[in-house]
């Protein structure tokens, strides 16, 4: 309960910081004076400058961190996450194809059809007859599609205008740059939709964490599961990727970073922890990608990048130790 | 009685059972046997409905299986599958009350009788005080046993195990066939393992189904099936069959070539 308690505190103090710091620090005062008299600076950061980013961060780290969670519980594997298994990619690929060709689509249409057609295309690939697939083949798949949907979305940006390049360069990183609360409520409103979805697939994950087998003895079907449990998860990722990019690592990371703090056990309280630590990841990665260097904004995908990337290597040699891999 | 009519099986694209029709006693303890490869996984996993049936039909207690719901299935029949994995970091308690997945909707609250059934199946393999330890702390034999609780929690009138005592020394795979049998007898559970070893199989059983080449060799009594004739079709071992000194259930004493030689 401590941790849960911690969580909840660290992610409200992290919110209150994103808030305050920036290339110009606000001090509280003022944003209190703006949140109260809906005037003043305080009011324009609020209104416009930080709250709509804080909020689609938060909204962005939530998805991408209960999508991560879903997909290690369902695989029974800490390296199954959205970002490796090239869902992520493929959802960028897509968006970016709609800017190339002017595919006349909503944001998060493409993310979903990209995310849901590279999982089709690793389920398929790494479908085996008869005995089930093992993890790992899954996700060495993910990521062999993942690099490809990758080149093909860098191949597609050099067909493209200069600025509108370079734009969808920044935005193929993951860049919480200049995000209005259209984009917050959109994160949000698909995220609360997809959450409460992910939730009614509790049971059904307790089961299929005991493996494919035993999840049939219990009275729940396996193919079926996997598949819907599967995509749900890819849609919780493409709702992130569509407002934010394929911010890497996120996904992978905030699974056992919730579970580890909250000392939560069961599938469902791991989704609450993955998705609180998704929502707190994010938040510090942008506080920290606009507000570390003086004078120059990274985009937030570079912060996850550098947090996620150490994270990634102490995982595998942890999974190597374990004889896993 | 779960019975396979006309039963034929396929793993990984390749036929394994044919034509296999079978009964097996809902008041017994049953083991199934035979030579590596002659489908005996296959067959509880058919059984099980894990493996769909390529033709024939299985019935339940005289339902048709495949007209069962699974839900409506797995309270009626457990299934321990070989050498399950556990989740990372998981308490006894928490993987035994899983067992009760099939009694409980999505927001049913836990009730009285998931309550016991959990208590219940965890006295019943002598887990009750290793319940709030990490699974992964234990040895093999208490881990099986946190195992064999979960499907036991399950409440089922029918308990199929794919090779329950593989990996554990002599010792626990006594306890836990024991306790199988137990079981049995105490509260009426039809009990169908796979096997590998023949004399337990014999001591522990009531009924054995030998299989062999994807059919039907032999099934009934350990004494009617634990023949020589039986074990020469099966395995091609030539073997003497005499009275275990102890139990007085038949006993397989296997001859190799120069052992052969001598008795002729």
């Amino acid at each position: 309960m401590r941790g849960v308690a911690l969580l909840v505190l660290l992610l409200a103090l992290a919110t209150v910081a994103a808030l305050l710091r920036g290339q110009i620090d606000a001090p509280p005062a003022i944003l209190w004076q703006g949140l109260v008299t809906g005037d003043g600076p305080g009011a324009l950061i609020l209104d416009t400058i930080r709250g709509p980013r804080v909020a689609t961060a938060l909204g962005v780290g939530a998805v991408l961190g209960l999508s991560g969670t879903i997909f290690q519980t369902l695989f029974r594997n800490p390296l199954a996450a959205p970002d490796l298994l090239g869902f992520n990619a493929g959802a960028g690929l897509a968006l970016i194809a709609g800017i190339a060709f002017g595919i006349a689509l909503p944001a998060p249409v493409l993310a979903a059809l990209g995310g849901l057609a590279v999982a089709v295309i690793v389920g398929a690939l790494a479908y085996r007859r008869g005995s089930g697939t093992p993890a790992l083949t899954i996700i060495l798949v993910g990521l062999g599609t993942g690099f490809t949907a990758t080149a093909l979305a860098t191949f597609l940006m050099t067909l493209l205008p200069g600025t509108a390049a370079a734009e969808a360069q920044r935005w193929l990183t993951g860049s919480l740059a200049a995000r209005n609360w259209g984009h917050a409520a959109q994160v949000w409103g698909a995220g609360m939709a997809l959450t409460i979805l992910a939730f009614s697939q509790a049971r059904a994950l307790m089961a299929m964490e005991l493996g494919g087998e035993l999840a049939t003895g219990l009275g729940v079907r396996a193919e079926p599961a996997r598949w819907r449990i599967s995509g749900i998860g890819v849609l919780l990722a493409a709702a992130g990727v569509a407002v934010a990019g394929p911010v890497p690592f996120v996904a992978l990371m905030a699974g056992p970073f919730g579970a580890r703090m909250t000392g939560a056990r069961s599938p469902a309280a791991r989704m609450a922890a993955g998705a609180a630590a998704g929502a707190l990841i994010v938040v510090l990665a942008d506080l920290l990608a606009r507000s570390a260097l003086p004078g120059l904004q990274l985009p937030v995908g570079v912060a996850t990048g550098l947090l996620g990337a150490p994270y990634l290597l102490w995982r595998l040699s942890r999974e190597m130790d374990k004889g896993d891999l | 009685m779960l019975e396979a009519s006309a039963l034929t099986l396929s793993y990984d694209g390749r036929p394994v059972i044919e034509a296999l029709d079978l009964s097996l006693p809902g008041d017994k303890v049953t083991a199934i046997i035979g030579p590596n490869g002659c489908g005996k996984s296959t067959l509880l996993k058919a059984l099980a409905r894990i493996l769909p049936v390529n033709a024939g039909r299985i019935t339940l207690d005289g339902e048709d299986m495949g007209e069962l719901a699974p839900r409506a299935l797995a309270r009626r029949l457990a299934i321990l599958p070989q050498s399950p994995r556990a989740p990372e970091g998981i308490r006894v308690a928490d993987l035994v009350r899983r067992g009760r997945l099939p009694w409980r909707g999505l927001l049913s609250p836990w009730r009285e009788e998931d309550r016991a059934a959990c208590a219940g199946a965890l006295a019943a393999v002598g887990m009750a005080e290793l319940a709030k330890r990490d699974l992964a702390e234990l040895s093999g034999g208490q881990r099986q046993r946190a195992w064999l609780a979960l499907v036991l929690a399950q409440g089922t009138r029918w308990l199929l195990l794919d090779e329950p005592t593989t990996y554990l020394d002599l010792t626990h795979q006594m306890e836990v066939l024991g306790l199988l049998r137990r079981l049995n007898r105490q509260s009426g559970t039809a009990v169908v393992s796979v096997l590998h070893d023949l004399n337990l199989a014999a001591r522990y059983s009531d009924h054995l189904v030998l299989l062999a080449n994807g059919g039907l060799v032999a099934a009934g009594a350990p004494e009617a099936v634990l023949t020589p004739a039986n074990l020469l079709e099966a395995f091609g071992l030539q073997a003497q069959v005499m009275p275990d000194p102890v139990t007085g259930t038949p006993m397989v004493v296997p001859l190799d070539t120069a052992d052969r030689k001598v008795s002729a």
